[in-house]
């Protein structure tokens, strides 16, 4: 374990406290928040439509352009409107439809990097609306994964020689952050520690950084009080803790999204990187948390390791379809939580890069962790702690690869030591007596155990048959690294049950060769470690090796962008194919050289996919127009059974019958009468590219 | 044989079983023959003599020896005359003592000869420390005839002591602190004119108790998340961190961050947390009083005391600061 952390905070212990810093440091505006929200705003604040026009910080001034800092201001109903210049008033327009106010930019091209000198007032109005994307330049349409949000524009970071703790501070209901790049926001060394700098921090009446001495006399902190903890905070399409160029930020912020005191906070497609600690960590409460579809990629640098570090409160949390990848420490720790969390979908892999701890961490109980694929980390794949008592965590449908441990590690005897808390004790012993129930994370539930380590298969199929807890549901997995008795569960075959008597047996449709395990779930205790791998034999009794899995390469880079199918600029297609053919006199059976018109037609369509086809079914104009339509309905469908004869799809073609209302002459001759007798292809070219084309009536049929 | 041997060669370990056995026959009769005679111990005066019968066949005389005695080993009563011989026996309620305590001690003499006692008298020695409670003798069945209390020494007279006949004697002592400068070591002696003076000692643990001066650290590690340096609801403990004290004792907190050190010298002890123990975590702020962002405790450890190291954490970040 690389522990050079220690030199670092051993430094910073000990380390000379430089009080000048403090001195120096806007200390006293850092409790300006608590200020603001200390008086509560009883009458409603006028709701705004505020352009944020100057990208200049410090402290509001009545002239030409608005920056964030007047805006927030604005908002929060601490500044008045006519305190503004009356250039500064043409930027807000009030809103008067009942919804919170909101915050635009319209930075100038090339300013757009808010660089702060102090925090940012906190937010105290309900259902504020600061939406990055309103800038010029926001292209939302580069996004390719949702978990990789295109690069904002508008940024918000600290002045170079400042120190300013926290991004933004959301402390009211309904306050929505999206498509900004905030980083750099940290502290520096002093007199004594700080509470946690982070991008984003959510929480009411967040505490002041530090305790020094011009920290005025505070109230004691209510977090219990639940009448002001900000309800439904949106965090979405920001970029955190890195700089829109992606690159590796000067100064790396400290936490990513600090979750600090909330409820149903919600946190979606965003990137969070290069963080010194978790990318999400909550405090006191964070019930209803929803973390969805973030890239969280390369946090932990040097602190909290762990990408996603959820303690206190989490009742109703849901961490789903995130990528979770080249993290310091665990993807996932749950630390002495209250309150069940479910995890779901998300891709947590090459975690584990400074601390080997296990892929996800969990204490406390009723966890549900499906669907997720976990590999590619330096210790097992999820550990159920064993202290404090971890209970009914279901772990089922989850893909592993690639562990250094076991795929589902239950904690037991009450194991407390260092490692159990970071990466689990291995595989249990079968449970012998009820009192390791008490003392084995979900309840001691037995891996299951197959009747043999080989099974002889019979062609293609193979019957396991082994022995779980009585009633519980066996999964049976295939396990494609098969170096260790304890291979990483790689995918789950098929689902069985144990009987009354604990007996359980599966026929299964593997190749011989392959190795299988199992693991087995019961919702009164949770699921079960894996059993030793069993393998399959050939039918002769001997052990075919199978391919090893495709070798991956580490990687947690956003999705390149598809390789552009169609070029940007489309050759404009030339087709020198008919787009007609002619008929007999009443007549709507195809001539053979109608055929060999339709044969090309059909080539064509064949070979290019993105081409669809109208028939346009016409007449001369002889017989009454209710006739002709008929007929003309017959000829493009004959044309088009033809076609879907030689194997043009049905649902790249359609029938149009005009009759006689399109002819293309008012002449009534013999030969414009024929040339009326017709079924005109009209192609369309999906890439919305004109096409060439060239005309004939070489199978004109005159009368 | 030697063709046949070669061919069985599995034969041998029977041998050497053999042998085996046979040595340790034999090793049993040299143990057995080993044996010194037991000693046959005369409790009275041994006659002998010899005879001789001289003359030929039929007509034999017999000529008897001088006869000759062999006296008993010096000391030896003659038999039917027993040595008055006195046992005594020391307890007391409590095998271990603190200041303040009264143990109560029990002494048991008896006579174990067929010859009176008289006058018996019993000596107790009292460890340092442990003094008489004054009128706490309690005997049965005879009531002695003299106390006699002189510095710790205890003598208590009887009466005469008939063969077989007991005395049982019940008394009180008082543990003073200056008992756990002494050894707790306590000497009964019994004596009777011409009876061997018998004694008994009876060891009790002497604890400093209530004079002791040492005190109990206590304390907790847990994640502050208002930053008060007090755990309330919510505010898990820290398993397995370390707190280092100044006298080099390494303390581990347990899964719940708890920890209690018994016997701690008193004095100002300090206390530190080793930050290396919990990674992703540092000391946390203390916003209510200036004094708990120190990076170490200080307690005043009064003798017998208890004083209280609390360490409030916090997720940390920037850990590569210089």
């Amino acid at each position: 374990m690389k522990q050079q952390w220690v030199y670092g905070i051993g430094a910073a212990v000990l380390g000379t406290p430089v009080l000048v810093g403090i001195a120096l440091s806007p200390v006293w505006s850092q409790t300006e928040p608590l200020i603001e929200s200390e008086t509560p705003l009883e009458e409603a604040v006028p709701a705004y439509s505020i352009r944020v026009t100057s990208a200049l910080d410090g402290d509001p001034v009545a002239d030409e352009q608005l920056t964030l800092r007047e805006a927030l201001k604005l908002a929060n109903g601490t500044l008045p409107l006519d305190a503004l210049s009356p250039a500064e008033q043409a930027l807000v327009e009030p809103l008067t439809d009942g919804a919170g106010s909101e915050i635009s930019f319209e930075l100038p091209e090339g300013e757009t990097t808010i660089e702060l000198v102090d925090l940012l007032p906190e937010v105290v109005v309900p259902n504020l609306v600061i939406d990055g994307t309103t800038q010029a330049g926001y292209d939302a349409e580069a996004m390719i994964d949702p978990r990789f949000p295109p690069a904002p524009v508008v940024t918000l970071t600290v002045a170079p020689g400042q120190e300013v703790a926290r991004g933004l501070s959301i402390a009211a209901d309904g306050v929505v952050v999206r498509g900004l790049s905030i980083y750099g926001f940290r502290t520096t060394d002093r007199a004594t520690q700080t509470t946690p700098p982070s991008d984003i921090f959510i929480s009411a009446l967040a505490p002041p950084v530090d305790a020094s001495p011009l920290t005025p006399p505070l109230p004691m902190f209510r977090l219990s009080r639940q009448d002001t903890v900000p309800q439904g905070v949106v965090v979405e399409q920001n970029w955190l803790g890195l700089p829109p160029s992606d690159e590796f930020p000067e100064v790396p912020s400290a936490f990513g999204v600090t979750v600090f005191n909330s409820t149903d906070a919600v946190i979606r497609n965003n990137r969070i990187e290069h963080h010194d600690g978790s990318a999400i960590i909550s405090g006191f409460q964070a019930n209803g948390l929803q973390i969805s579809e973030n890239a969280i990629v390369g946090n932990g640098l040097a602190g909290m390791p762990d990408a996603i570090r959820l303690e206190g409160t989490i009742a109703g949390s849901a961490i789903t379809d995130n990528l979770i990848c080249g993290n310091d420490g665990s993807g996932i720790y749950l630390f002495k939580p209250e309150g069940a969390s479910q995890i779901t979908g998300n891709t947590i892999q090459y975690n584990g890069r400074r601390f080997f701890r296990s892929a996800v961490y969990v204490m406390g109980s009723d966890h549900q962790i499906n669907d997720n694929f976990i590999g590619f980390q330096p210790g097992p794949g999820v550990v159920v702690a064993a202290h404090p008592d971890s209970d009914r965590n279901l772990i089922r449908q989850n893909r592993f690869a690639q562990l250094d441990g076991l795929s589902i590690d239950l904690v037991t005897q009450g194991n407390a030591g260092v490692q159990d808390f970071q990466r689990g004790d291995g595989p249990n012993p079968p449970r012998n007596s009820h009192n390791r129930r008490q003392e084995t994370g979900n309840g001691a539930i037995n891996a299951p155990r197959f009747d043999s380590y080989r099974f002889t298969g019979t062609g293609d199929t193979v019957t396991v048959t082994g022995r779980a807890d009585p009633g519980s549901e066996v999964d049976l997995y295939l396990v494609v690294e098969d170096d260790r008795p304890y291979g990483p569960l790689a995918e789950v075959i098929t689902t069985v049950s144990a009987g009354d008597d604990g007996r359980f047996s599966a026929d299964l449709e593997v190749p011989p060769g392959s190795h299988l395990s199992a693991i087995a779930s019961d919702p009164s205790y949770g699921t079960s470690e894996p059993a030793p791998v069993a393998a399959v034999l050939d039918a002769d009794g001997s052990l075919p090796v199978l391919p090893p899995p495709a070798v991956e390469i580490p990687s947690c880079a956003p999705p390149e962008p598809p390789e552009i199918v169609v070029d940007p600029e489309p050759e404009p297609l030339v087709l020198e194919v008919p787009r007609n053919i002619h008929f007999a006199l009443d007549r709507s059976d195809i001539s053979a050289e109608s055929a060999e018109i339709l044969d090309q037609i059909a080539e064509v369509m064949l070979e290019f996919p993105f081409l669809t086809l109208e028939l346009h079914g016409h007449t001369d104009p002889r017989a009454s127009a209710a006739y002709n339509l008929a007929l003309s309905e017959r000829r493009a469908n004959a044309a088009r059974n033809y076609l879907i004869a030689q194997g043009v799809p049905p649902e790249r073609m359609q029938i149009v019958p005009f009759g006689l209302t399109q002819r293309l002459s008012d002449e009534s001759s013999r030969l414009a009468y024929a040339r009326d007798r017709r079924v005109e292809f009209v192609f369309t070219d999906l890439r919305g590219v004109d096409i060439i084309f060239v005309d004939q009536e070489d199978d004109l049929q005159l009368e | 044989m030697r063709r046949i041997y070669r061919k069985r060669p599995k034969k041998r370990p029977v041998y050497l079983g053999v042998l085996f056995f046979l040595s340790l026959v034999l090793s049993y009769g040299l143990s057995f023959w080993g044996q010194p005679p037991s000693p046959v111990y005369s409790q009275a005066l041994i006659e002998n003599q010899a005879s001789a019968e001289v003359g030929p066949p039929g007509d034999r005389q017999v000529i008897p020896s001088n006869p000759t005695q062999i006296a008993p080993a010096p000391g030896v009563l003659p038999p039917g005359v027993e040595e008055p011989r006195l046992e005594i026996v020391k307890t007391a309620d409590r095998a271990a003592a603190e200041p303040g305590d009264v143990a109560i001690y029990r002494l048991l003499v008896t006579n174990v000869s067929n010859q009176v006692a008289d006058p018996v008298t019993i000596t107790d020695q009292l460890p340092q420390g442990l003094i008489y409670v004054p009128d706490s003798v309690r005997s049965e069945p005879q009531q002695p005839t003299d106390i006699n209390l002189t510095d710790s020494t205890l003598t208590l007279t009887f009466g005469a002591l008939g063969p077989n006949e007991s005395i049982s004697v019940v008394y009180g002592v008082l543990m003073t602190p200056d008992a756990v400068r002494g050894d707790g070591r306590n000497i009964a002696q019994a004596s009777a004119p011409g009876f061997e003076t018998v004694t008994a000692v009876y060891q009790m643990t002497i604890r400093p108790g209530i004079v002791a001066d040492c005190g109990t650290l206590v304390g907790r590690v847990f994640v502050d998340r208002n930053f008060d340096g007090q755990q309330q609801p919510g505010e898990p403990g820290v398993p397995n961190a370390v707190v280092f004290m100044d006298d080099g004792n390494r303390i581990l907190t347990d899964p719940d961050g708890l920890f209690s050190v018994i016997n701690v010298l008193p004095g100002y002890r300090v206390g530190t947390l080793d930050l290396y123990s919990l990674p992703g975590y540092t000391l946390a702020p203390n916003l209510y009083r200036i004094e708990e962002n120190s990076v170490s405790r200080l307690v005043r450890l009064s003798p017998g005391g208890l004083a209280r190291m609390n360490f409030a954490v916090t997720p940390t970040f920037g850990e590569e600061q210089p």
